[in-house]
């Protein structure tokens, strides 16, 4: 049996936090559960930089940079939520489909 | 006196300096920004001036930027002092005569700050000596010249001419940024001066790459074959811009880096003789086109055109000194036109020639500083663009092949007859049109004056110029005292033949009633010439087909979230598919 070292797991973490956030932008029209499907990602982003500041032993590095992710995608989630809940008032939809204006 | 980096700062940074602030003020004090504007540009001048007597041979200024984009260096060498002096006074001119131009135009703001960034970037451009450092400067001029051209952005036409300008300059850019990387792979840094020193360290096909993506980045800047038509387009900008872009900056970064990296690219196969193709193609070919136009700015955008074409015409013969002494010459004496045509053109409000005439009698002085502006442009002795033509020819005669230097003769003939053409149909005659003339603005003949005295006088500097530029010229050229290059001009068999073209020249406008049979004839060619030549039908054919493209590929644009993720995810496999083949 494989034995399942710290970073193995954490490498594991890191690409199923990621399929599943870019699975959730795949397939979701919500754009609360875009959100949420962005924060899935973003932690999974997370981890993949301290996975990477252990392994490349520049551990403060990695937690630096993860700190900066943390700081940055709090504002990008509040703001989106926030923009969520004037989309549904103005609109009376969260359809990402039907909000587009793109289409000819 | 502050020492020499302190002064090549201050040159970039007096005049990036009095945009902000002159963009500060706002549009409700005209006065205070006029004033603002001449006080910068004139500090900008004495501070590029006072680098003359200091200039250096080596890096100046090391300010790390961190590994990827190494160091901020300036080389305040002859070459590019000389270049920030033509930048500074010229566009210092300019800006004098604006205040009389621009006086009551809205947005005066917008106007000087970009000229004063223009100023600015200029004089980086041609101060700094890191390749990717040179890259963001000239991007910049583009984008200035762009806002200028497009200054009246109520003129579908003067946008028109901006956006043209911005697109076939960025063309060029993509060979100057290539040039960069290139130089960065094989070198590890951006340092132009190691470059130069030691060119043949990269691989010969890496340099070959270089030499031919800097001519056309060069080709685009300058105006040169096959890029010529942004530069007579871009006359819907206001006159004075029209001097800044002709004399002081931009078309001259290009003739700039060819003489710059000459010493490096001089030994690649076939490069010179591309450099002197492109220069005499677009030499006779725009002399041809300024003298079937009948708008006088576009007459003076063509002669810019073709006398930028003698200037790379002659690095590529391997004239580096010709070539910058052409540029001198042409920088006052082109100013000078154009500031002459702005007086003119403010005074009748109108371009078009055949609506002037007669005009001599009501502005004198414009009259007199433009036949001499004129005639310099012509290749009339003694005044400058006489020595800088000759000494052209005669570097192409000696370095360059015989049909590219009868293309120049024919050019030099052709210079001649445009030149009596416009000063004839704007001054002689009689009035054509019955409307008020008023004379020139005091400051309008400030900014005259200097430019015809220098006009008269450059020529002087001809040793002392050849000097200064020193060690920035490549190995071998001698450099003369005044007196012998002149001497040396004088007496050159060259100097006839062209002087007897230039008589051709002359002589046909004299007798061109009796010509009307031989002109009957070429009206072919005219014809073609008005129409540019067909480079503005293939200007117009790869504007639609981009938009073709671009309308067939909307349909991928459909603005749904899940169609872009999955796009993002097919880039990344690519990405690692390719990634993992490379690897194999």
């Amino acid at each position: 049996m494989m034995s399942l070292s710290l970073p193995l797991m954490a490498a594991v973490a890191v690409l199923g936090l990621l399929g599943i956030g870019l699975l959730g932008l795949l397939v979701t029209r919500n754009l609360i559960k875009v959100v949420v499907g962005l924060q899935v990602l973003v932690k999974g982003a997370l981890l993949a930089l301290l996975l990477a500041g252990r392994l490349s032993g520049q551990v403060q590095t990695g937690q630096t940079l993860a700190l900066t992710v943390i700081v940055a995608d709090t504002i990008v989630s509040v703001v989106a939520l926030a923009l969520a809940v004037q989309v549904r008032r103005q609109f009376g939809t969260l359809d990402l489909q039907a909000l587009s204006t793109l289409r000819r | 006196m502050p020492d020499i980096s302190t002064l090549a700062i201050l040159s970039i940074a007096l005049p990036w300096a009095g945009a902000v602030l002159i963009w500060l003020v706002r549009d409700r004090q005209p006065q205070l920004q006029h004033a603002l504007a001449v006080v910068f540009t004139l500090a900008g001048a004495a501070a590029a001036l006072a680098m003359i007597p200091q200039r250096s041979e080596v890096n100046v200024l090391d300010f790390p930027l961190g590994s990827a984009f190494g160091q901020v260096t300036f080389l305040p060498d002859g070459l590019a002092v000389f270049l920030a002096v033509v930048a500074t006074t010229i566009g210092c001119l300019a800006v004098v005569f604006s205040v009389d131009y621009m006086k009551g135009e809205k947005q005066l703001g917008r106007y000087y700050a970009y000229v004063l960034f223009f100023i600015g970037s200029m004089v980086g451009l041609v101060l700094s000596s890191n390749l990717l450092l040179i890259f963001v400067f000239w991007e910049i001029t583009a984008l200035c010249s762009y806002a200028l051209i497009s200054f009246y952005n109520d003129d579908p036409k003067a946008v028109t001419a901006g956006i043209e300008a911005l697109i076939i300059t960025q063309v060029g850019g993509i060979g100057l940024l290539a040039g960069a990387l290139f130089l960065y792979a094989y070198q590890g840094n951006y340092d132009v001066p190691t470059f130069l020193a030691g060119a043949d360290r990269l691989p010969p096909n890496v340099l070959a790459l270089m030499a031919f993506g800097f001519l056309v980045a060069a080709a685009a800047k300058s105006a040169q074959f096959p890029f010529q038509t942004w530069l007579p387009d871009a006359m819907e900008a206001p006159t004075p811009v029209s001097a800044l872009i002709h004399a002081a900056t931009m078309v001259n970064a290009g003739v700039y880096l060819l003489a710059r990296f000459y010493p490096a690219f001089e030994a690649v196969p076939n490069w010179k003789l591309a450099v002197v193709s492109v220069g005499a193609i677009t030499a006779l070919m725009a002399a041809v086109m300024a003298l079937v136009s009948n708008d006088l700015k576009r007459v003076l955008a063509y002669s810019t055109v073709s006398q930028l074409g003698y200037m790379v015409y002659a690095i590529g013969a391997g004239g580096i000194f010709a070539s910058q002494f052409h540029l001198l010459s042409h920088a006052v004496f082109k100013a000078l036109l154009f500031l002459s045509a702005g007086a003119v053109i403010h005074a009748v409000h109108t371009r078009d020639m055949r609506e002037m005439g007669g005009l001599g009698k009501q502005m004198p002085l414009v009259k007199v500083v433009m036949i001499i502006g004129g005639l310099a442009l012509a290749g009339i002795p003694v005044l400058n663009g006489f020595w800088s033509k000759e000494l052209v020819l005669e570097a192409g005669h000696e370095g360059g092949p015989l049909w590219a230097w009868l293309f120049m003769l024919v050019g030099a003939g052709l210079t001649a007859l445009y030149t009596l053409r416009f000063l004839t149909m704007v001054f002689y005659g009689e009035p054509r049109s019955g409307q008020h003339v008023h004379d020139a603005g005091p400051a309008m003949k400030v900014a005259l004056v200097p430019l015809a005295l220098g006009t008269l006088t450059t020529w002087l500097l001809a040793g002392s110029f050849g000097h200064f530029l020193g060690k920035a010229l490549p190995e071998g050229h001698d450099v003369e005292s005044t007196g012998a290059l002149l001497l040396q001009v004088a007496t050159a068999p060259t100097t006839f033949v062209a002087l007897a073209v230039v008589a051709l020249g002359l002589a046909a406008w004299w007798q061109r009633a009796r010509l009307a049979g031989l002109a009957h004839s070429l009206r072919g060619i005219g014809t073609m010439a008005s129409n540019s030549f067909g480079f503005e039908a293939i200007n117009r054919a790869v504007v639609s087909v981009t938009e073709a493209s671009a309308e067939s590929l909307r349909t991928t644009h459909n603005g749904v979230l899940n169609w872009n993720v999955m796009a993002i995810l097919v880039g990344l496999v690519v990405v690692l598919a390719i990634l993992a083949l490379g690897g194999a």
